[in-house]
């Protein structure tokens, strides 16, 4: 009987153009727009630009100027991606396209033949396939990590899985290619809010690209990688994987579980306690007629527990992504968040570190930290002793309450406008699109 | 002291957690603190690592990584290859074929607790000394002494976890454990600050971390290779400025840093010796490296003693050659370890990793050697009879640990007598190590695959100088 990484490797030969359904075109179109206009945002980061110091030597995006070896390129882009921590998120947790499509676009260039659209949109979709599949061999991989950080465990197998699918290479290939990648995989969390953490999206795109590429010329790994306990399994608390079907009755993960793209440039829990701040301060107001920060006197949270996301007074843009507390308050003091919220004059506002001084955090046994299933609330308590509280149990980009694809292609127009001229922009959507 | 998320804001250091500990002895440490016996013990491991690496530039899986980095990277010729003169690649790239050829056939140096410390930290030295300018390259006490770092770190680290001193199940040794030493090794060597140490030490964190089940298998010498070039790349990165966590190495509960590769863990601060009025004894001062004789895993050598000496009653019972006839039964009593109990090897990678085949190879011809893993050796029939008539036993008292274990091998004759040989410590063990003599035999006979006699003797001459050496480039010149 076929082993598991064996099955693998056929599934990903197997699968082709005639595979892909409307419903998962439309779906990773999206996320492609959306990955390319982050990545292009995020080509003015700091962490960025160093990474490209360091890389010098396929193309930057956002960089006309430059090319780097596809390796580079794979690591310099993906990085871009996930710098402000802009780019779309699944369930099981993780980031799946800036594992991915950075390094399909460098690869692509590399190509002899430059593939087709329907040849990248199939590859991209085998990548973040992969990685679906794999996250649902442990029940830990659903809740919001705590050891490993999921895109550094799967990422680099999507990438791997798409890379080997766009090289054309043999289901054994294939196999090869996901057990090189094994062992690029695995970075622990702590590094999650520092300037490091987008290396791990750059490193998982990366490091697949370069494990599809030694499967080519041969290189060979163990076969059972992930069947075995001590293969993938050893990033898991529990592990139980299962054979993936090749072509026959196959259906897409992407069809029924979308992802969920981000209004705001934080962790995607930041998004319900900024929807239920911005609710909470509309009740407010509503209620007394201004609204007045200086009669505030408690802020309450009621969140999820994670250790990661609990920062009561970052210090940098990267806490500050990871932070209950700085997301509420923006959202309290500024009626909105945004990219520019995390400037670091914004961050080091008294106002605002005045309002940071005013929280509280909850972890109510009813919020688990998941992100199918979690939820935030937030209540303001007046000076009058007026209190208004509102509750997000899904907020707006979430996979349940999808972006219009006019707000979209907002979005992304308003990333890539940041470095793209408004030709440029249009014209990235038209072939998206 | 209970650390929060909360960090603090930049210029305080209130107390010295684990980690920033690290950082600032990477960076203080000087070559004084390096004693003779440090230094002796560590020109050894140059020594055997560079020879390793040289042989190991004739493998597959060698060919195969520099192939990659030749056709897939942007040509930035800079640090030069082992065994490959006038191929120069980029400095990582370079640390990583190096690296993989220093693995290659599992010859490099194996430490307690388990790694294998010299291969992940000296191609990245090499390839960085490479990168420095032709007038300001480091001195060979310099050199030495990021070296050192490389090895200390790496034993430091896996001092905080009683899983990491037996034989590994889950995550490999040098793939943990082996960046962390490679980047705190070029981290010393750049000069950075403690601050940056500290930085170069967390990226190299996120890194870490390859399983087990890609040893016995073409794959695993990446292992070393990649520890080698990530390291460095983490080094490199650091001193651009890049940041990262300043607390991978304590343990944050609910954040998993770099306990993520250990089921127990627990940190400690590191001394700078510029704190520390006893100055700063190295690891390898109180222990010894071992280095192998043979290219296998290093349970192997045991078996393959102690069949050895059966080979030689054998022998001595009917001169000539061990025939399968003689034998009915072969059992071996040896630790419980998966990956290294292969009763039909089918590749080299395999055979590397199988009690089996080293009792039986060592039962057959009286050692085991270099060409003992060969197509030819590999496939004899006779090789095959005696294999097929193995078994193991895992005896209570002889636990999967590298300081404790030993082997035995019993062999039932047809006749019915039965001949036992056992081995506590073999020759090339910490326990039992290798004559400067012998030592300079394996160099020479590895080296000399593709390097000519003058300078393999010359190689010799400047690891042996090296810490009196100006210029480590005396060094680095041989090595093509």
């Amino acid at each position: 009987s076929q082993g598991i990484t064996e099955s693998f490797g056929a599934a990903i030969h197997a699968l082709n153009a005639t595979h892909l359904t409307d419903g998962v075109i439309h779906r990773s179109k999206r996320m492609m727009l959306d990955t390319l206009g982050v990545g292009l945002l995020g080509s003015r980061t700091a962490v960025f630009n160093k990474a490209l110091m360091y890389s010098q030597r396929s193309s930057v995006w956002g960089r006309s100027e430059i090319t780097l070896p596809p390796h580079y390129a794979a690591f310099v882009n993906g990085i871009a991606v996930h710098s402000m921590d802009f780019d779309d998120t699944w369930h099981p947790a993780t980031h799946p396209s800036g594992a991915v499509l950075p390094a399909l676009l460098a690869l692509a260039e590399t190509l002899a033949s430059r593939p087709s659209g329907l040849d990248l949109l199939l590859a991209f979709n085998v990548g973040l396939e992969v990685q679906g599949r794999l996250m649902r061999f442990s029940r830990e991989a659903y809740n919001i990590p705590e050891r490993f950080h999921p895109p550094s465990v799967v990422g680099v197998m999507g990438s791997a899985a798409a890379s080997a699918k766009l090289l054309g290479l043999s289901p054994a290939q294939c196999s090869h290619a996901l057990a090189i990648a094994v062992s690029s995989a695995g970075a622990p969390l702590a590094n999650a809010a520092t300037q490091t953490k987008p290396l791990h999206i750059g490193n998982a795109a990366r490091r697949g690209l370069e494990a599809a590429q030694l499967a080519q010329i041969g290189l060979e790994g163990n076969p059972a990688i992930l069947d075995v306990a001590n293969g993938l399994g050893v990033y898991y608390g529990d592990y139980n994987p299962s054979p993936m079907a090749d072509s026959g009755a196959f259906r897409w993960i992407l069809e029924d579980q979308n992802v969920a793209v981000k209004r705001i440039p934080a962790h995607l829990a930041m998004h319900w306690v900024v929807d239920a701040a911005l609710a909470a301060r509309a009740k407010l107001r509503d209620t007394v007629g201004t609204f007045d920060l200086s009669q505030i006197r408690q802020v309450t949270l009621r969140v999820p527990p994670s250790k990661y996301i609990n920062c009561p007074l970052p210090a940098s843009e990267h806490q500050a992504r990871h932070s209950f507390q700085f997301n509420a308050c923006s959202a309290l003091l500024d009626g909105q968040v945004t990219v520019a919220s995390f400037d670091r004059a914004q961050i080091n506002r008294p106002a605002l570190r005045e309002l940071l001084s005013k929280v509280e955090v909850e972890t109510p046994e009813d919020n688990p930290p998941s992100f199918d299933k979690m939820y935030c609330e937030v209540e303001i308590g007046s000076a009058e002793g007026r209190s208004a509280a509102a509750r997000c149990d899904t907020f707006y980009g979430h996979w349940r309450k999808p972006l219009s694809q006019r707000d979209l292609v907002e979005k992304f127009s308003v990333n890539a406008s940041s470095v793209l001229c408004p030709e440029g922009v249009e014209g990235l959507i038209d072939v998206v699109g | 002291p209970l650390l929060t998320m909360q960090l603090m804001p930049p210029g305080y250091t209130f107390f010295i957690n684990s980690h920033t500990s690290f950082g600032k002895f990477i960076s203080e440490i000087k070559p004084q603190y390096l004693s003779p016996v440090a230094l002796y013990r560590s020109k050894r491991m140059v020594l055997d690592s560079v020879g390793v690496g040289l042989i190991g530039s004739t493998t597959d899986v060698f060919e195969l990584a520099l192939q990659h980095c030749q056709h897939m990277h942007a040509p930035d010729p800079i640090s030069s290859v082992y065994g490959r003169r006038g191929i120069r690649l980029s400095p990582t790239l370079a640390a990583f074929v190096n690296g993989v050829a220093t693995h290659s056939m599992d010859f490099d140096d194996t430490w307690h607790p388990a790694t294998h410390p010299s291969g992940a930290v000296l191609p990245a030295v090499l390839a960085l000394s490479d990168m420095m300018p032709a007038n300001s390259k480091p001195s060979g006490l310099d050199f030495l002494l990021a070296f050192n770092v490389g090895i200390e770190i790496q034993g430091r680290l896996m001092r905080f976890s009683n899983e990491a001193h037996n034989i590994p199940k889950r995550f490999h040794p040098p793939t943990v454990v082996g960046p962390m030493g490679s980047a705190a090794a070029c981290a010393r060597l750049l000069s950075l600050d403690p601050s940056q140490c500290s930085h170069a030490l967390a990226i190299a964190a996120s890194l870490a971390g390859a399983p087990m089940a890609n040893a016995a298998t073409q794959c695993k010498p990446l292992h070393i290779g990649n520890a080698s070039r990530l390291g460095l790349e983490a080094a490199l990165l650091a001193s651009r400025g890049l940041e990262a966590s300043p607390l991978v190495l304590d343990a944050v509960a609910g954040v998993a840093g770099f306990n993520a590769f250990y089921e127990d863990y627990v940190p400690q601060p590191l001394k700078s010796p510029s704190d520390n009025d006893n100055g700063h004894v190295f690891l390898l001062e109180e222990q010894d490296m071992g280095f192998k004789r043979f290219p296998a895993h290093l349970g192997m050598h045991w078996v393959a003693d102690a069949a050895a000496s059966v080979h030689k009653v054998l022998v001595g019972v009917d001169p000539g050659k061990v025939s399968p006839d003689q034998v009915q039964d072969i059992l071996l009593r040896v630790p419980l370890s998966k990956y290294i109990n292969r009763p039909f090897p089918e590749s080299e990678h395999e055979a590397r990793h199988s009690f089996q085949f080293n009792a039986c190879s060592a039962l057959l011809d009286g050692e085991v050697a270099v060409q003992s893993f060969s197509p030819a050796a590999m496939s004899r029939p006779e090789l095959h009879a005696l294999l097929s008539r193995v078994r193991l036993e895992h005896p209570q008292d002889n636990p999967a640990n590298f300081n404790r274990m030993y082997g035995e091998v019993q062999v039932t004759l047809v006749g019915g007598d039965i001949l036992k040989g056992r081995c506590d410590t073999f020759y090339g063990h910490w326990r039992n190590p290798l004559t400067n003599e012998s030592l300079r035999k394996k160099f020479r006979n590895n080296a000399g695959v593709v390097l000519p006699s003058e300078k393999v003797e010359r190689l010799i001459e400047a690891v042996e100088e090296l810490d009196r050496l100006d210029d480590c480039g005396a060094l680095l010149s041989q090595l093509e």
